[in-house]
C-alpha cells in the first residue's frame, strides 16, 4: 500500500541529509524530555504550599544603635504600636522569618542532652503568644501558649518550658501519634508540646528533610538587631508598609529600619535561582524546537528542489497530488521515527547522567513519551507545507527539461 | 589569495542571501544560548586573585569528636573556633595570616547630616589587607599596637568615604558603628570581586564589605557574627565569653604560604598544634586532621559553580550541536548547487585544496558574522538573567575572554559543519559539469 521500499531506496541515495535530520531529532528529543522534566520539578518546588498568606505578610529589620533605651520595653512597645495600626491583623518580634533562607535550627530530642535518644532536626522560631496568629498557620491540636508562658530576657537566665511543633516533626519523634502533651528537649532544656501545627514551612525550602519541621518557642530575646513580622488585612499591606518607618521612628529614633519587604518578595528572592533556571530551560527548549522545525522544513525543501524533475515525471505519469504529499510525509516519518528511537535512548542516558552526577531526580518516562509524540507531530507540520508545494509542481516542468 | 577568497565569499553571500541569513541566524542563536550559560559559568569559576591564588590557603581543623560528622564533603567544619583562630593568629610564625568574620552595624555620624543606614562589616586582622591585595588610597592599616589594644579604628572603602564625608580622604574623621565611635585610619580602593571567595560560608556572590575593623574588637566589644555559627556538640553558651571558649565554629582563617617549603612547614605546625591541643583534651580523634586549601581549591570545595549552571552549560552545548547539524544541512544544499561552477574552476586549473580552502574561508566568515550576532543575543540573555536574579549581577556579564571566545567557538563550529560539504564539493569531477555547459 505505502510505497515504503522505493521511499527507503530514495532515502539511501541522499543519506547525509537524512542522517543530519535524524541527529537533530534525536538530540532534540533527549534535551527536551529532560529539560521538561527538570522544569516541571522546579514548578512543583516553586508552587508548593507554604501554609502562609504570603501576600498579606511582610517583615522588616530594626537595628538599634541608641543605648538610652531598655530593649525589652522598646520591643513590647513596638509590638503594641504595630498591632494598633489600622489594617494590621497581628504583629510580632520574631528571631527568624520563614521562606527567607535565614533562620536557626537545632536538634530536638526525646531525652535531655547528653543522653542518647531519638533526635530530629527542626527550625525554631522565638516569638510570643501572638506568633501563631501572625504567622497565620493552622493549629490542628492542643492550644497556643499563653502570655504567662512567654519568657522575656536578655541573658538566657530563664527558658521557656512549652512549645508548639509542626505535625511533621511530631510524626517523626512520636510515630504513634501521641506526642501532644509530651516533653521534648532542646539540649537539656525540657519543652512540653502544648499544640500541634499543620502546614508551616521553615526558612529553608531546599532542605527537604527540614522544611516541614518547625518549633515555635515562647521566648523574646531582643538583640540590637531585631526582626518583626506583620500580617495585614487583605489589600492593606502596601498602605501599612508605607507607614512603618515613620511609626517606628516616632516611638524611638536612634535606629535603622531595613529590609522592609513582603513575604512573597522574600520568598521570590529565595527561590530566584530556581526560577531563573526554569526560565532558561523554557527558553532553551522553545528555541531548540523552533530550530529543529526549521531544520526539517529546510531539508524537505532542499529535497524537493533536488527532485523537481522526478516529481514532475511522476505527476506526468499519472501520480496524484496526494501520492506526492504522502511520499514526503512517509519519508520524513521514517527519518523521524529512527531519530526518535535514538532520541529516546539518548534521553534515558542523559537522564541517568544527570541523576548520577547531579541531584536531579530520576527521569520519569512519560516525559520522554510525550516529547517523542510532540516531536513527531511537529515534524509532520514542518513537512506538510513543502510537500504540498511539491505536489503542485506541474508535470510540464518535467517534460520541458527532458 | 586569502583576500580573493574573502571577496568570493562576500559575492556568494550576496548571491544567496536567504540561505546565508539562515545559517548566520542558526549559528548566532546557538552561540547566543551557549555563551549566555558559559559566561555565567566562566565568571563563577574564574580565579578571583590570579597572582596569589596559589599562595593563599584557607585553614580547616577537625575539632569534632571521633564519631561526629559534618555536612561538608570531607566532614571537616568550614570555619574555626575562636580559640583556634586566636591561637593560629598569635603563633610566632613568619607567615602572613588573616583571621576574619562578617558582622554589621548601623552606620551614622551622630548628626543629621547622613541618615543612618545598615552596613555589613568585616572584622579583619592586620595582614589581611596585604594578603587580599587591598590597596590604600589614603592612610593605611591600623598599627600593631592598635590591633593589640583593640583601638576603635576603622578602614573604609572609597565609595563609603564619599557617601559619608563627601570626599575620598576621610582619614582622621569619626564615624559611628552603632554606639561605637570609630576613627578612620585608612581608605581603600573599592574591593570588587565576582566571587566572595574569602568567606564562602556566607554567600558566594554578595558584595564585599566596605568597612573593616580590627579583629581584637570581637572580644573587647562583644561583636557577634552576622554569618553562620555552627556547633556539633551540646554546650551551655549563655554569655559571650562562653561563646569565645566554646567549640562552636564561626570564624574564617587564611594564611599566605609562598612556596611548597612554607606550606610543608605550616602543615607540620598545624599537626603539632593539634597534638598539643590533644593533650588538653580537644581534637578527640585518632587521625588529627587539618586541611590547607588554596583559593581555587576552596572555590571548588564549596561548589561555587552550582549544579544548575553545569547542567545549563552541558545542555547549551548540545543545543549548539543541533545548530551545527542544521548548518551542515544548509551548507550541503548551498555548496552542491554550486558544483557546476566549481567544475569549471577545477577544469581551469584550480587544485582541490584551493577549492576546499575557499569554501572553508566562506564558512569561517559565516561563523564570524554568526559569532558577532551571537554576542548580541548572549547580551540579551545575560540582561534577562540580571533582571531575573539580581544576585547574579556581577556574574551575568561577558569579560574580554568570553567576548573573544564567542567568535572562536562560532568559527570552529562552522568549520566543523563545513568539512564534509566542502570535501564533497572539492572532489567534484570537472568533466561531469563541463559536458552540460
Amino acid at each position: 500500500m505505502l510505497e515504503i521500499k522505493p521511499i527507503f531506496n530514495a532515502l539511501l541515495r541522499s543519506k547525509v541529509g537524512a542522517v543530519l535530520l535524524l541527529i537533530q531529532i534525536a538530540i532534540t528529543t533527549a534535551i527536551v524530555s529532560n529539560a521538561a522534566f527538570i522544569i516541571n520539578d522546579r514548578i512543583e518546588y516553586l508552587n508548593q504550599p507554604t501554609g502562609y498568606q504570603e501576600d498579606n505578610m511582610f517583615k522588616f529589620n530594626v537595628m538599634m544603635f541608641g543605648t538610652d533605651v531598655d530593649l525589652i520595653q522598646q520591643v513590647e512597645l513596638d509590638e503594641a504600636t504595630l498591632r494598633q495600626m489600622p489594617g494590621v491583623v497581628n504583629a510580632v518580634h520574631i528571631n527568624a522569618v520563614p521562606l527567607t533562607g535565614g533562620g536557626s535550627s537545632t536538634t530536638f530530642r526525646l531525652k535531655p542532652a547528653p543522653d542518647k535518644a531519638k533526635t530530629d532536626t527542626a527550625s525554631y522560631f522565638e516569638t510570643d503568644e501572638h506568633g501563631l496568629d501572625t504567622l497565620g498557620v493552622e493549629l490542628i491540636a492542643g492550644r497556643n501558649f499563653t502570655q504567662d508562658e512567654v519568657v522575656i530576657n536578655r541573658d538566657f537566665s530563664k527558658h521557656p518550658n512549652v512549645a508548639l511543633a509542626t505535625k511533621a516533626l511530631m510524626d517523626e519523634l512520636f510515630p504513634d501519634g501521641d506526642g501532644l502533651g509530651k516533653i521534648i528537649y532542646m539540649g537539656d532544656q525540657p519543652l512540653k508540646v502544648v499544640g500541634i501545627i499543620g502546614m508551616m514551612k521553615g526558612p529553608w525550602l531546599k532542605l527537604e528533610e527540614r522544611k516541614d519541621k518547625s518549633v515555635i518557642l515562647p521566648l523574646l530575646y531582643p538583640h540590637k538587631l531585631q526582626q518583626f513580622l506583620v500580617r495585614t488585612e487583605p489589600g492593606q499591606r502596601a498602605e501599612v508598609m508605607k507607614q512603618i518607618e515613620s511609626v517606628m521612628h516616632q516611638s524611638y529614633g536612634k535606629r535603622v529600619i531595613q529590609d522592609l519587604k513582603g513575604l512573597d518578595k522574600k520568598k521570590a528572592n529565595y527561590v530566584a535561582e530556581d526560577l531563573l533556571m526554569m526560565r532558561m530551560l523554557v527558553i532553551l527548549i522553545s528555541v531548540l524546537v523552533l530550530v529543529t522545525a526549521l531544520g526539517i522544513f529546510g531539508l524537505t525543501l532542499f529535497n524537493i528542489n533536488k527532485r523537481t524533475k522526478q516529481i514532475g515525471t511522476r505527476r506526468a505519469l499519472g501520480a496524484r497530488k496526494s501520492a506526492i504529499v504522502k511520499f514526503f510525509v512517509v519519508e520524513n516519518s521514517i527519518i523521524c521515527l529512527a531519530g526518535l528511537v535514538l532520541g529516546v535512548c539518548g534521553a534515558v542516558v542523559l537522564g541517568q547522567q544527570l541523576m548520577t552526577q547531579y541531584s536531579v531526580p530520576a527521569l520519569s518516562y512519560e516525559y520522554v513519551a510525550i516529547t517523542a509524540l510532540g516531536v513527531f507531530v511537529m515534524s509532520l507540520f514542518a513537512v506538510i507545507g513543502p510537500a504540498k508545494r511539491a505536489a503542485n509542481i506541474a508535470p510540464s516542468i518535467a517534460t520541458r527539461t527532458i | 589569495m586569502l583576500s580573493h577568497y574573502i571577496d568570493l565569499s562576500w559575492r556568494s553571500f550576496k548571491r544567496t542571501p536567504l540561505v546565508s541569513f539562515l545559517m548566520v541566524l542558526a549559528i548566532a542563536i546557538g552561540i547566543g544560548v551557549t555563551m549566555t550559560s558559559l559566561s555565567v559559568y566562566h565568571m563563577m569559576s574564574m580565579d578571583p586573585i590570579p597572582n596569589k591564588s596559589k599562595k593563599l590557603f584557607a585553614v580547616q581543623l577537625q575539632t569534632m569528636d571521633e564519631v561526629e560528622t559534618w555536612f561538608s564533603s570531607d566532614d571537616l567544619p568550614y570555619q574555626l573556633t575562636y580559640k583556634d583562630t586566636t591561637n593560629l593568629l598569635n603563633a610566632d610564625l613568619p607567615y602572613k595570616r588573616a583571621a576574619m568574620m562578617k558582622t554589621g552595624f548601623s552606620v551614622h555620624l551622630n548628626s543629621d547630616k547622613v541618615k543612618p543606614f545598615f552596613e555589613t562589616t568585616r572584622v579583619f586582622s592586620r595582614d589581611a589587607f596585604e594578603m587580599f591585595n587591598l590597596s590604600f588610597i589614603h592612610g593605611g592599616v591600623w598599627s600593631i599596637e592598635q590591633e593589640e589594644s583593640a583601638a576603635p579604628v576603622v578602614v573604609i572603602s572609597q565609595s563609603l568615604s564619599k557617601k559619608l564625608f563627601g570626599s575620598d580622604n576621610s582619614v582622621g574623621q569619626t564615624l559611628y558603628l552603632d554606639d561605637l565611635s570609630m576613627r578612620v585610619v585608612g581608605v581603600i580602593k573599592d574591593w570588587q570581586l565576582h566571587v566572595k571567595y574569602y568567606d564562602l560560608n556566607n554567600g558566594s556572590f554578595n558584595d564585599p564589605e566596605q568597612i573593616f575593623i580590627p579583629f581584637s574588637l570581637i572580644k573587647a566589644n562583644e561583636i557577634n557574627t552576622w554569618g553562620n555559627t555552627n556547633g556539633w556538640k551540646y554546650e551551655v553558651v549563655k554569655t559571650f565569653s562562653d561563646k569565645l571558649n566554646s567549640e562552636k565554629v564561626w570564624l574564617q582563617f587564611w594564611v599566605q604560604l609562598n612556596n611548597a617549603a612554607e606550606k610543608q612547614a605550616y602543615s607540620e605546625y598545624l599537626a603539632n598544634y593539634i597534638a598539643q591541643q590533644q593533650t588538653q583534651g580537644r581534637f578527640n580523634r585518632k587521625d588529627a586532621q587539618y586541611k590547607l586549601r588554596d583559593v581555587n581549591e576552596w572555590i571548588a570545595y564549596w561548589e561555587v559553580v552550582n549544579e544548575d549552571n553545569k547542567i545549563m552549560v552541558a545542555l547549551s552545548f548540545m543545543f549548539l550541536a543541533v545548530c551545527i547539524a542544521n548548518i551542515l544541512g544548509l551548507l550541503l544544499a548551498k555548496f552542491l548547487r554550486r558544483a557546476p561552477e566549481v567544475g569549471v574552476r577545477r577544469a581551469l586549473g584550480a587544485s582541490k585544496r584551493q577549492v576546499f580552502y575557499q569554501h572553508i574561508v566562506e564558512v569561517a566568515m559565516l561563523g564570524l558574522f554568526g559569532g558577532v550576532v551571537g554576542i548580541l543575543i548572549a547580551q540579551l540573555g545575560l540582561l534577562g538573567i540580571r533582571q531575573s536574579y539580581s544576585y547574579y549581577d556581577s556574574l551575568a556579564n561577558m569579560d574580554l575572554i568570553m567576548l573573544l571566545t564567542a567568535p572562536v567557538i562560532a568559527i570552529a563550529a562552522c568549520i566543523i559543519a563545513a568539512l564534509y560539504p566542502a570535501w564533497l564539493v572539492c572532489k567534484t569531477n570537472p568533466s561531469t559539469y563541463l559536458k552540460t555547459q
